[in-house]
């Protein structure tokens, strides 16, 4: 299609309006004026005329004076200090008394007292009433009651000098005047638009398809408007995942791939299920790596398993299956105390001891933990963990190295790993492990262990136990490339309507 | 260690301590290693590490012992202190020039096993000095606070003991140890004069330790008697081999003698089939003789001979552990677990992803906060009163004080924080609360769907709640409400067989004025527990 007969059936009702308007160089008032089209549509014609090349348009900038809602209240009125004035025609009063003959408001009065003392109109007598003393300069009609007179808006250069420091004394009050800049255009028409207002521009095309015009068929034998299909548009935002929790199904659905099933526990826990059950001795310095939340109400449990609660306290006493066990006088009250979950393994002994367990059997949770600890980069006041353990007879540390392995496979895509010994109070032997992901290098993906016979006995289990963990918060922030850890639970929108699926 | 290693051998070396390496300064010629394990407190030292890398590389092998020869000295201990803080152990190192690097090092190690082990000093304090300065006997006692004064380290004034803890920066710290006894520990010389006062504070004049001393004298007092004889024991084997002559303390309890340092080593049993089962390893005797002589223990017949400075095998699994170690866990060959098992999630998982989808469907964002907050957020900006919440007794900010009970305040926060970005915003979380009834405790899985725009209003959620349930298949009614967050008359709350599970409404100007919110926003929230429970019903 020639190019011509293209702009013809681009142009947009608007465009159409104002281009034969172009005779000259005109301005937007002007093409309001004629065209008898807003403000805001010339503007929009002219752009889009200019983005065609039908049109030049050149913006320019520049200041207007507009009253403010003051303003035009006082343009409709008098100014304060007129008001004040006409108060104390029929002699001195006290403030008070020409507020409440006035009706001005605390500011207006302060102002008018201050502009009114300062031409030297007014004086403010020791028995405090207050009196005209020289009528002169108020006699006639006020500097600035005259510039409120003038029709607005006003072109700031069109002020002279005096009338630009009336200005100047009305800007310093409150809402009475304010000057804006105006951004105005100014076309004239170019060959390509004349050519175009030649060739015609009173086509008739479609310009929205409606369902009248499709069940009708009054479109057949007409052309629709073409679109400037590079125009911009308006952003939408889908609605999405959250990104992190995104990350974390994702893990849920490898474990459950590789066998696992899920495991919870509540968030209220006792110390009994979150450390003592563990073998975690009450009073020893292996506690300190978790501080706490404490609950207020109820401080203590009362639905504790005593069976369960006396062997675990015995375990810990004097031991069991061959330990000598830690020495100390275990704390029966403490165990009850209600604490907030600060590990997710707390959910391992209640699993352990439950007569649902299956053996052989492989065990996950994910679930949010709480600890005593600043908020920072690198520390929420909560997170997620992820971690399980996997029972069965017979099996031994060369498994839990195997399981390791697994996981480097399936979380860092890798099978160089590095398995070093660590310690989990708990586990007997404990191990670290680190995966050297494809692209992002060593990085500690958890740490697992042996449960110690110390705190699977008294659970009822005498098959060996493999626990692991895997470091989630960290693995997710590199997965998701974020520096921040907050940014895992991020309340910027703008963030998470972009941050990347991965 | 008699042996040099290369700065890349430091990072494998670190491993047999369960530690990192943290860094290697090549100008001082420092390592630090960072490690892992609170049980191990030998390894807080310099001499500890060395000890165990001269096994590991086979500069030594088996148990070693430290000569230790007979003192004349003693500490008496009186019948007052068995209430307080009934333990002590004490020797006498000779023989040694000390610098300022040596004494750095030892109050590393003083001041980690007191912080740590010790709880805080509570279950373990120690204390040096400069033996010359000490005429024994040394008395152990028990006194009232204001009956005993002395100058404390770091002040030139005398104090009676409650002036000290009142006054001196270690009584503040450590103070509430003793809060609940009438009086106070402390060790006196043969001349009256005060060594210290444990577990707060030495005395300026006799307790310390200073360049150029080459005679000192360890005491450690505590709690529970095996850590205080182990602490001993772990200062003997550092300073014997820093190059002293050590000599025994005699320490006379009313009741019974002891010398000290203890330097006995329990012995532990293990069996070939306890290997065989924690490890995977078939190992001859002769292996495992080698591998338990590399770490420090001797091996006998499978008896094993524990070093005195080591309190933490509880169980044979415990030294197996350290065989494992010593092998290499690197040259252990790993196996794959065999045995079938099928995964399955938690049966409300699958039912909460089929909500959140419906819900994505429906162009919402999603979200995820905290499950700490805080009251004000919870109820005070949203115009509610709170009906039950589980709190923190220790909160370390009030902004985490309590777990969250309810989820549209959340979403209130994030439109707060949102008002320049464009709009429509439609966001919504799912997750877990936790609701108090009196002592009694539940969590549950909520979601609440927020949208807020020029345009946002009851019809809107309703429409998302009559979707939501359509999809699901559950029938429900709402019944108008009066809840103080929501614009009155444009309220309800929604039950499923006759069980109130939610609400939905246009939120009140005020809550929106409260949270600076300037978009009228329209919310729906349920209880997706109760909506689960239903749905399993239906089925």
């Amino acid at each position: 299609m020639h190019d011509l007969e293209r702009l013809r059936l681009s142009l947009h009702p608007l465009e159409r309006k104002v281009l034969p308007l172009l005779t000259g160089i005109k301005g937007i008032q002007d093409l309001v004026k004629e065209s008898g089209l807003s403000d805001t549509e010339v503007r929009r014609a002219l752009q889009w005329l200019g983005g065609k090349g039908l049109v030049e348009v050149n913006e320019s900038g520049y200041l207007q004076v507009n009253l403010d809602s003051n303003g035009l209240r006082y343009a409709r009125e008098s100014l304060p200090e007129r008001r004040f004035v006409v108060a104390l025609k029929s002699g001195a009063l006290t403030l008070d008394d020409v507020r409440n003959k006035s009706g001005l408001s605390d500011e207006e009065m302060n102002i008018s007292v201050g502009i009114l003392r300062r031409m030297g109109v007014i004086e403010i007598g020791k028995d405090l009433l207050v009196r005209l003393v020289r009528e002169g300069p108020v006699s006639g009609e006020l500097d600035s009651e005259v510039f409120l007179r003038k029709k607005f808006p006003l072109l700031l250069s069109s002020l002279g000098e005096h009338e630009k420091k009336v200005l100047d004394g009305l800007k310093s009050r409150k809402g009475i005047v304010r000057v804006d800049e105006v951004k105005d255009m100014r076309a004239s028409i170019l060959p390509l638009g004349s050519d175009v207002l030649k060739a015609g521009i009173d086509v008739d095309v479609i310009d929205r398809v409606t369902p009248d015009i499709i069940k009708s068929g009054s479109w057949k034998g007409k052309a629709f408007r073409r679109y400037d299909i590079h125009s911009n548009v308006p952003r939408v935002f889908g609605g999405r995942k959250q990104h992190y929790r995104r990350f974390l199904e994702e893990v849920r659905q490898k474990l459950l791939s590789m066998g696992f099933t899920e495991m919870n526990g509540p968030i209220v826990e006792t110390e009994f299920w979150n450390m003592d059950a563990l073998f975690m001795p009450q009073f020893h310095s292996a506690r300190d790596i978790h501080d706490a939340y404490y609950v207020k109400v109820p401080k203590y449990s009362s639905d504790l398993p005593q069976a369960l609660v006396s062997k675990v306290k015995a375990a810990h006493e004097h031991g069991v299956a061959g330990s000598r066990g830690w020495r100390y006088s275990f704390d029966v009250k403490r165990t009850h105390r209600h604490v907030l979950r600060t590990q997710d393994t707390s959910i391992s002994p209640r699993i352990l001891s439950s007569p649902e367990l299956r053996v052989p059997g492989k065990y996950f949770q994910m679930v949010r933990c709480f600890r005593y600890d600043v908020i920072d980069a690198t520390h929420l006041a909560d997170f997620n963990q992820i971690g399980g353990f996997v029972v069965e007879e017979g099996i031994n540390f060369r498994h839990l190295i195997g399981l390791l392995r697994l996981f480097a496979r399936e979380f860092a895509e890798t099978d160089e790993v590095r398995v070093v010994p660590a310690y989990f109070p708990f586990t007997e032997p404990s191990a670290a492990v680190y995966a050297k992901h494809p692209d992002m290098g060593w990085i500690e993906l958890g740490g697992s262990g042996i449960f110690r016979p110390e705190m699977t006995h008294p659970l009822g289990v005498k098959a060996p136990v493999i626990a692991w963990g895997i470091g989630v918060e960290r693995l997710g922030m590199f997965r998701l490339g974020l520096k921040d850890i907050r940014q895992l639970f991020s309340h910027d929108l703008e963030f998470l309507r972009s941050v990347k699926v991965v | 260690m008699g042996r040099r290693i290369s700065e890349t051998s430091l990072e494998e070396m670190a491993t047999y301590c369960k530690g990192e390496l943290g860094r290697y300064d090549k100008k001082t010629d420092e390592v630090t290693f960072e490690l892992d394990d609170t049980n191990l407190p030998y390894l807080w030292s310099v001499e500890g590490i060395a000890r165990l890398l001269r096994g590991i590389l086979g500069v030594q092998r088996g148990l070693q012992e430290i000569k230790v020869s007979r003192g004349k000295y003693s500490v008496e201990v009186d019948l007052s202190v068995s209430g307080v803080r009934p333990f002590i152990a004490a020797f006498v190192a000779k023989g040694k020039k000390v610098d300022s690097q040596f004494i750095k090092q030892l109050v590393q190690l003083q001041e980690k096993f007191c912080d740590g082990y010790g709880r805080k000093r509570q279950k373990v304090s120690i204390g040096l000095y400069s033996y010359k300065r000490i005429k024994f006997p040394v008395s152990y006692k028990a006194a009232r606070p204001e009956s005993v004064r002395f100058v404390p380290l770091g002040f030139s004034e005398e104090m009676d003991l409650s002036e000290i803890i009142e006054r001196h920066p270690k009584g503040k710290d450590y103070g509430w140890i003793l809060k609940d006894f009438i009086s106070y520990p402390v060790l006196v010389d043969g001349n009256g004069s005060v060594l210290s006062f444990p577990p707060i504070i030495n005395s300026d004049s006799l307790g310390k330790v200073e360049e150029g001393d080459s005679d000192i004298f360890f005491e450690v007092t505590g709690t529970d008697e095996p850590s205080v004889i182990l602490a001993a024991n772990i200062f003997a084997y550092a300073l014997s081999e820093r190059g002293f002559e050590l000599f025994t303390v005699e320490v006379k309890y009313p009741d019974r003698k002891l010398v000290c340092p203890v330097l006995r080593s329990e012995t532990m049993r293990i069996t070939r089939d306890q290997v065989r089962g924690l490890l995977g390893l078939d190992l001859k005797d002769s292996e495992l003789k080698k591998l338990l002589e590399r770490f420090g223990y001797s091996f006998n017949d499978y008896v094993v001979s524990i070093p005195p400075y080591r309190a933490d095998i509880m169980h044979p699994f415990d030294v197996i552990e350290d065989v494992a170690i010593a092998y290499g866990f690197w040259n252990i060959p790993s196996k794959e677990l065999e045995s079938y098992s099928s995964g399955c999630s938690l049966p409300v998982v699958g039912f909460i992803d089929r909500v959140r989808e419906i819900v994505i469907g429906l162009g919402y964002q999603e979200l995820m906060s905290p499950i700490l907050s805080n009251k004000a957020v919870l109820y005070d900006r949203m115009c509610t009163k709170d009906v039950g919440t589980v709190e923190i007794d220790n909160y370390m900010s009030e902004l985490f004080s309590v777990v969250r009970t309810w989820l549209t305040p959340m979403n209130m926060e994030v439109l707060s924080k949102n008002k320049h970005v464009d709009f429509p915003q439609m966001i919504f979380e799912q997750g877990l609360v936790t609701e108090r009834d009196c002592e009694k405790i539940a969590d549950y899985e909520k979601i609440s769907i927020v949208s807020s725009h020029s345009g946002a209003d009851f019809t809107e959620a309703k429409q998302v709640l009559e979707y939501l349930m359509r999809q699901l298949g559950i029938s429900f009614e709402i019944r108008e409400a009066e809840l103080g967050f929501l614009i009155p008359g444009r309220a309800a709350e929604v039950f499923v067989s006759r069980r109130r599970i939610g609400f939905l409404g246009e939120i009140s100007p005020q809550v929106l004025e409260n949270w600076g919110i300037e978009m009228p926003v329209a919310a729906l929230e349920l209880n997706v527990s109760a909506l689960f429970d239903v749905s399993v019903k239906n089925d």
